[in-house]
């Protein structure tokens, strides 16, 4: 967030709840919450802090979960949010082929036509390259009826896709078996979103591999040895700069 | 000879995903005046055919001690049996309660699996106990998580319908243990907690 001129402070999970009054968005990071005890994110759903950014999502303060963040969004009912704390999603453990558990890799993701705020800095259809790290990432829901009103009210944000854009639902260009290659969902306002990859490990130029296919890789190695340039902005960082600079962060 | 065989694994160390669940039911959660105890045992439920029921459950045991996909004996209990049929949990043969309050109401103990809707793990299961196995054949296999939810309640259906609200996440403030989106569940057993003498 400060790579993009906003004032940002970190605020544990077990602070005071009010202390988050006035903040212009709010940030739930990947980790490891309750070392993913039960089911990753759910117990953290559960927290009084939930009750406070609850209100201020439903508010229309801007809430994207990265990961694990996005594990405990969609525990607490937050995402897909169509109906308000009721769990409509799971992130399920990874489907991949020839392997199980945890996966970290680079994928590429195309940014879906969408009311989502965190991608408004995206045109319609660009790819985007950013890292994934995680077991539980599979977007999955029983109800075949909710992924249909968050395909019609466009709020599949992100989907994994290849270098040039095709929705290919084989591994690994779709890495965990997620239904419709989604990572990333946003509630109906579209102030919330939840995904899986990391915009944060992708936030500068220095970040994005060597080898990595098209036109981000290309740049990055023609950075190669110029200290200056390999400071340069990262393919992710543009997620936090789709946030309209509001008054910072109350601490 | 077709045989159904259990195997039941717990840790003999402190469960702190179990103590997780246990905090987050009672303080989070309403369950508070409810719930008196939790365990959590990693289970099997295998039909398998061989020369006698005997020697099924001698040769599934020695792979399953071999196989730190089903035990490890280092910091693991457990537990492998014939059973009558599919379900047939059986609460008496359990040595332990760790019930945590007593009070008024009767105790009963609900045994809830739950298992992933993919049969894929299960299959993965029963290949890799298969590749163990000269005599012996897996026929089928069911694998999960069973909680041994234990509840003040008046008889078995209260025990059931409390012990699902606590485990099937609906919402933000309702259940626990399993997302619906991609688990399920089913009630192994249910009955009266058989207190010992010198339980608490």
């Amino acid at each position: 967030m400060r790579a993009v001129g906003r004032k940002a402070a970190l605020f544990r999970w077990n602070d005071d709840p009010s202390l988050l009054a006035g903040a212009a968005a709010i940030v739930l990071p990947g980790g490891f919450s309750y070392q993913d005890r039960i089911r990753a994110g759910v117990v953290a759903a559960k927290d009084r802090v939930m009750d406070t950014i609850g209100e201020l999502a439903s508010a229309g303060i801007p809430v994207l979960g990265i990961c694990n963040g996005a594990q405990v969004l969609v525990e607490s009912g937050f995402i897909p949010g169509i109906h308000w704390e009721r769990v409509d999603l799971a992130l399920a453990p990874n489907v991949m082929a020839d392997r199980a558990g945890y996966y970290c890799a680079w994928t590429h993701l195309r940014a879906e036509k969408s009311a989502c705020l965190w991608t408004g800095a995206f045109a319609p259809e660009e790819i985007v390259p950013v890292p994934i790290a995680h077991a539980e990432g599979r977007f999955v829901a029983d109800d075949a009826a909710i992924l249909e009103e968050m395909e019609r009210a466009g709020q599949v944000a992100l989907r994994y896709c290849t270098v040039r854009g095709e929705i290919d639902p084989s591994f690994p260009v779709n890495p965990n078996g997620s239904v419709g290659n989604i990572a990333g969902v946003c509630n109906p306002a579209g102030n919330v979103l939840a995904m899986m990859p990391h915009p944060e490990r992708a936030s500068w130029l220095r970040q994005v591999p060597e080898d990595l296919d098209g036109p981000w890789g290309r740049r990055r190695r023609a950075a190669a040895g110029e200290a200056t340039r390999m400071e340069e902005e990262g393919p992710g960082r543009r997620f936090f700069a789709s946030i309209p600079a509001g008054k910072g962060g109350s601490r | 000879m077709k045989t159904v065989v259990e195997l039941w694994v717990r840790l003999k160390v402190v469960d702190l995903v179990a103590g997780t669940a246990w905090m987050t039911l009672t303080e989070k959660l309403d369950f508070g005046d409810s719930l008196r105890g939790l365990v959590r045992y990693s289970y099997w439920r295998m039909e398998a055919e061989g020369a006698s029921a005997g020697a099924v459950v001698d040769a599934i045991d020695r792979a399953v001690r071999l196989d730190s996909a089903f035990t490890n004996q280092n910091k693991h209990l457990y537990r492998l049996r014939e059973t009558g049929g599919a379900g047939a949990g059986d609460l008496a043969v359990e040595e332990d309660y760790p019930v945590r309050a007593t009070g008024g109401g009767e105790l009963r103990a609900v045994d809830l699996l739950v298992r992933e809707k993919r049969p894929e793990s299960e299959a993965a299961y029963a290949a890799r106990l298969g590749e163990r196995l000269e005599d012996v054949r897996i026929l089928s296999m069911t694998a999960g998580e069973v909680w041994r939810i234990i509840v003040s309640a008046a008889d078995d259906a209260a025990a059931v319908g409390l012990a699902e609200r606590m485990a099937v996440t609906r919402s933000r403030r309702e259940g626990l243990l399993l997302n619906p989106h991609y688990q399920r569940h089913e009630i192994v057993a249910v009955g009266p907690v058989v207190r010992k003498e010198g339980d608490r």
